[in-house]
């Protein structure tokens, strides 16, 4: 099997790992088509701004949290945005943990959120490993000279 | 018969041509407080050659719209670094701003989606359609827009696919009878308008391929085919003749 075959299927094999514990869904798969010639580093701009973006948003709701007397809109709204990127480029399992947060928001519950913020950034930092692992294969098999795959 | 044909041809790509020019001059303004949501539009939108304008807030909106006093306007933070805001320099002037659709988010900061709509349905732009977006499926927000006068509402994340419901309220803005547009809007109306009438034509054929018309717009469509039968007989003899 050629190289190019090898990394082919690793990527089958990872993005189906990816898929299948939750870190991806369906909405990556039409983010991926937004990519094309005219476009051919949409995917990975799209990711690092949801990544800069979220490094500000959650800064933001450690601030609101940390408060004497914590503003526990103004963290849903914060909350509410990410959860609303999450969703954009298809990041399944951050979407389902801001769900849980907005809940504890609502219920001005302090321990709950401080809790689901900590899981947030937890996810967000797996989702940008495995992803850049997933481009990173990318790179390589367009080096070995193969196309990447189309996500189904 | 050699010249007429060449003839023909030609007048067939200045059609294509005019067409292209036509889905070209659809200018969405796009509203969204989210740097990551204004990128994902812009891509959408500009995936289907619309031109994009991205604003990140109602305020913004209704600068670029002239529909707020703009003299003490400081530059908005460029957050986005792919968005180009727009750039309120003297040269350009108000009357020449064209906008064929408003595409805003519902939950923003200050001015809300909801707010925006109102302003706008209240001023000179009324007849631009507005969509709203969000995120959350309420339905009393959406029948309070809906209500209100926006043409569609949408749930993020938008698809590829939404932007085909966006195409009749757009083809619509091209069809719009001068005397409900601001004066700003009638120079560009008038100009596609007064093109040879195989463009029309041509818009008419598209229209009825695509079938994603909803009944309000159906009287402005039987409109146009009444006028436009007359011309309509000549495509088919053009269409003989079209080098694909």
């Amino acid at each position: 099997m050629d190289a190019v075959a090898q990394w082919r299927n690793q990527w089958f094999d990872y993005t189906h790992y990816l898929r299948r514990e939750g870190f991806l869904d369906d909405q990556f798969a039409q983010l991926k088509k937004l990519q094309d010639e005219n476009s051919p580093d949409f995917v990975v701009e799209v990711v690092s701004l949801f990544f800069q973006d979220s490094e500000k948003l959650l800064n933001n709701m450690a601030r609101a949290l940390e408060q004497n007397v914590v503003d526990f809109k103004q963290v849903d709204a914060c909350v509410h945005q990410f959860k609303g990127s999450s969703a954009w480029i298809g990041a399944m399992r951050l979407k389902n943990v801001c769900i849980n947060f907005r809940n504890y928001c609502e219920a001005q519950n302090l321990e709950g959120c401080l809790g689901c913020l900590q899981q947030v950034r937890q996810e967000c930092l797996a989702l940008k490993n495995n992803l850049e692992n997933l481009f990173r294969l990318e790179q390589q098999i367009v080096a070995a000279g193969g196309s990447i795959p189309v996500m189904e | 018969m050699e010249v007429m044909k060449s003839l023909s041809d030609v007048a067939d790509s200045k059609q294509q041509q005019e067409q292209q020019q036509q889905q070209q001059h659809f200018h969405v303004l796009a509203v969204d407080d989210s740097v990551i949501d204004r990128k994902l539009l812009e891509r959408l939108l500009k995936g289907s050659s619309y031109k994009v304008t991205c604003v990140d807030s109602g305020d913004e909106a209704l600068k670029y719209l002239g529909l707020i006093d703009h003299d003490d306007q400081k530059p908005t933070d460029s957050s986005s670094l792919t968005s180009p805001y727009p750039q309120q320099s003297s040269s350009e002037q108000e009357g020449s701003k064209v906008i064929n659709l408003i595409m805003t988010d519902y939950c923003m900061p200050g001015m809300s989606g909801y707010d925006l709509l109102k302003r706008v349905k209240g001023s000179s732009w009324k007849d631009i359609p507005v969509v709203v977006m969000s995120s959350e499926n309420v339905p009393s927000r959406i029948n309070m827009c809906l209500e209100e006068g926006a043409e569609e509402f949408l749930l993020k994340p938008l698809q590829i696919s939404d932007l085909k419901k966006l195409q009749p309220y757009l083809l619509k803005t091209l069809d719009q009878p001068s005397s409900s547009i601001d004066s700003s809007n009638n120079l560009v109306v008038e100009e596609i308008g007064d093109d040879d009438h195989d463009g029309q034509s041509k818009i008419n054929e598209e229209i009825n391929k695509g079938s994603v018309m909803n009944n309000t717009n159906a009287s402005s469509i039987s409109k146009r085919k009444a006028v436009t039968t007359e011309t309509s007989d000549r495509i088919p003899k053009m269409k003989g003749l079209v080098v694909a």
